[in-house]
């Protein structure tokens, strides 16, 4: 299973980058939270699988095709000079990035000693939110007042006159 | 070097392993790509990597609910981060009537 939502994640995020429609590049960004999702839930956090797939495959992707749509802009403007060193200098930053990070994860000795603890039963709503309100309140009114600003400064953004 | 098996079924290396490449493939995504739109699906990306690792130490740490409610403290901001750069994007859009990165070079020398 593991395998599977490792792939569908991964194979969306690849073609977030090499598909040419922006419309069809936020599908499979529906795909690549879908995975995340998966994967949580193998990680037996469902509440952060159900968290994942209402607030990224469901609002913010909505968003991102909202303004696609609005700004009719599915197609790539074309390039008003071509820059190739830049398209080539970001493969390889990529490619060695991920050679790096593949070596460090298989050779750690720190990872292979980690054995997992065990534990109870999957993550439930209660603990959350019991943890939240106990120990988080100032930081949980604090995120409420951020939404509050966000809300008003994405209107104040794109208002033409206030 | 350890065998992958253990890896394919899901160990924390193997959690980590694809939260590495999610993240090296959004930043491939935000440095090859010249559109606004497209670069800031290649942030959300790096920044759902960045959960995914948050989220495999805390299963191998004992699925400890700190996280969990970190989480959703990241998704919190994440979402005010998507609402301010797509109204960016729109006010960009306002300005220029472009979407291309390359062409909002205002401030360059």
């Amino acid at each position: 299973m593991f395998a599977i939502f490792a792939l569908i994640t991964l194979f969306g995020a690849l073609s977030v980058a090499f598909q040419k429609n922006l419309v069809v590049a936020g599908l499979c960004m529906v795909l690549t939270f879908f995975g995340v999702a998966g994967l949580y839930l193998l990680l037996s956090n469902p509440v952060a699988a159900a968290l994942q797939i209402i607030v990224y495959s469901g609002a913010i992707v909505v968003l991102v095709l909202f303004v696609i749509m609005l700004l009719s802009a599915h197609e790539e403007e074309p390039a008003g000079r071509t820059m190739p060193i830049q398209r080539w200098g970001s493969a390889v930053v990529a490619l060695a990035l991920a050679a790096g990070a593949v070596r460090v994860v298989l050779t750690s000795g720190f990872m292979q000693a980690m054995k997992p603890l065990k534990i109870q039963g999957p993550m439930n709503l209660n603990l959350v939110g019991v943890e939240l309100f106990r120990g988080h309140l100032v930081a949980f009114e604090v995120a409420g007042l951020l939404l509050l600003a966000t809300m008003i400064g994405a209107v104040a953004l794109v208002k033409k006159d206030l | 070097m350890t065998s992958l098996t253990p890896i394919l079924q899901g160990n924390l290396q193997g959690y980590i392993l694809v939260a590495l490449l999610l993240f090296v493939i959004g930043l491939f995504v935000v440095l090859s790509r010249r559109t606004v739109l497209i670069q800031f699906m290649g942030v959300e990306l790096m920044l759902n990597a960045a959960n995914v690792a948050l989220l495999a130490f805390a299963r191998a740490r004992g699925n400890d609910v700190q996280a969990t409610v970190f989480y959703l403290f990241i998704i919190a901001v994440a979402a005010c981060e998507a609402a301010v750069g797509l109204a960016l994007v729109v006010g960009l859009f306002r300005l220029r009537q472009t979407t291309d990165s390359d062409r909002a070079d205002a401030l360059k020398l």
